[in-house]
């Protein structure tokens, strides 16, 4: 099993491949969207990489919720509701979600999402 | 069709950037088959046109000692718009560190403000000489002038010399 | 300038992979801007060689009914350059396809060297707001079987590709009216 510092090594690793970014960049605390520049397709790119630098499976919305952030029942004038913010807990107990119960905007999530937090996911993943 | 996919340099800051324009016409031939219902300009040209201004910041910097400026890698190009004929690209290049002969660009092209393509591009420079001998010197020379006559079409010496009255370097200094 | 960037494909796998050929040629005006007097193919169109090898590999996947369009190339790089006289190789492997788009590895040699590697990601423009369709039926169709797919294409289990029935039906409509 990987440490955890082999696992931000090669999250790292994907990231700057993806993102175009420098290692020097992509920090623990580093956002990806806010700080590395990462868009929709991006994600696609990142998951691609993940999956095959670990050798895991990662399905559709598991570790970027859009199916959740893009859902009525779950996000209402682009504010997450609570049902919306027990289900992103629910899909991703890897990630430090207590930031939108102060700010539930939806495009501020997507912008919140962390190095470190993928590399927690992963991290779930090869366990 | 000529392969020149930029018209016109608008802005050259040495040692920092450039910024150019690419103007979509219906008449460029590839746009019938790109496509026959719905012309767009293609992906690979908008990454062309990004390379080619970054080519054209390169030969001014080096001075227009090489001939050849090509692209060596192409990170991360993405596309966000199409742009279609009627429309203007304005690419803006920004040098973000150079190794040699191996300079890294931060491009972008825009379309009225918008972003429609970004990446990160290097580029290398060289005469083929260097690589294939001194058969290839005089192809070199003929090459550098022909890359010389078109600088100054789409750069012309007056808007040269009128960034440098503004205060910008310019590639004034090139006229021969 | 023609928009074909590939001469024809020698092998076509469905799901799998493609190999196409592009010959380099200083009847191509292009070459002779880039540059003149030393002609090298432009990098940007070795991208685009290999993302139409890739994109109408992912394109039959779903028999041509889906419109593909690059989206983003994840990195290029490059190692030499193609001359005239030279051929360009290109090879796309398909790593992922669903109903949203395609990831592809492609690679382009030039006399056995390798010249180009890099990732090409495809996305299948939405049917619901893009409404502006790319091609009539035949003139795709007949892009399509010029550059060989369906004489050389198979699919994994070694069978030939069947011609998808919307180009059957545009190519007999269009017979049909030559009286052929």
């Amino acid at each position: 099993m990987p440490t955890q510092e082999e696992i931000f090594e090669k999250v790292q690793a994907a990231l700057c491949d993806a993102l175009a970014v420098d290692e020097e960049e992509v920090t623990p605390d580093a956002t990806l969207v806010g700080d590395l520049g990462a868009e929709s397709i991006d994600f696609l790119d990142i998951v691609f990489k993940l999956e095959k630098s670990f050798d895991i499976k990662i399905p559709r919305g598991e570790l970027f919720p859009e199916d959740i952030l893009t859902d009525g029942e779950f996000v209402e004038d682009g504010k997450i509701n609570e049902k919306g913010l027990a289900k992103l807990r629910e899909r991703m107990p890897f990630a430090n979600l207590d930031a939108i119960e102060e700010n539930p905007n939806v495009q501020d999530f997507a912008n919140n999402l962390t190095v470190q937090d993928m590399c927690n996911y992963v991290a779930t993943k090869v366990a | 069709m000529r392969f020149l996919l930029i018209d016109r340099i608008v802005d050259y800051q040495a040692g920092e950037s450039i910024r150019a324009i690419k103007s979509l016409s219906l008449a460029e031939d590839y746009l019938q088959d790109h496509f026959p219902l719905f012309p767009v300009m293609p992906g690979v040209l908008m990454l062309e046109s990004m390379t080619q201004t970054c080519a054209w910041y390169m030969r001014m910097a080096e001075e227009f000692a090489y001939s050849m400026v090509t692209l060596d890698e192409a990170r991360n190009v993405k596309y966000a718009n199409f742009v279609e004929p009627g429309q203007s690209l304005i690419v803006e290049a920004v040098l973000q560190k150079q190794e040699g002969r191996l300079y890294t660009f931060k491009a972008q092209g825009l379309v009225d403000d918008k972003v429609s393509v970004s990446a990160r591009l290097r580029l290398t420079c060289y005469n083929r000489a260097e690589l294939d001998g001194d058969y290839f010197a005089p192809l070199d020379a003929y090459c550098k002038q022909e890359m010389l006559q078109i600088f100054n079409l789409i750069y012309p010496p007056a808007a040269r010399n009128q960034a440098a009255t503004n205060g910008q370097a310019a590639g004034g200094q090139l006229l021969r | 300038m023609r928009w074909f960037w590939i001469d024809r494909f020698t092998e076509f796998v469905r799901g799998e992979h493609a190999v196409a050929v592009k010959c380099v040629s200083l009847s191509e005006d292009f070459l002779h801007d880039h540059f003149p007097g030393v002609g090298v193919f432009p990098n940007s169109l070795v991208v685009e060689g290999m993302a139409q090898t890739g994109g109408l590999l992912a394109g039959q996947y779903y028999d041509f009914k889906e419109r593909v369009v690059l989206a983003k190339v994840s990195k290029a790089q490059f190692y030499c350059s193609a001359e005239p006289g030279q051929t360009l190789v290109y090879r796309a492997v398909l790593d992922q396809i669903d109903p949203t788009g395609a990831i592809t590895t492609c690679t382009a040699h030039v006399q056995d060297r390798l010249q180009c590697e890099a990732q090409i990601f495809f996305a299948h423009i939405d049917r619901d707001t893009a409404h502006r369709p790319l091609f009539t039926p035949h003139e795709f169709a007949t892009t399509v079987r010029s550059l060989r797919i369906f004489e050389v294409g198979r699919t994994p289990e070694g069978e030939p590709l069947t011609t998808p029935d919307h180009f059957v039906e545009a190519e007999r409509a269009a017979m049909a009216a030559v009286g052929a």
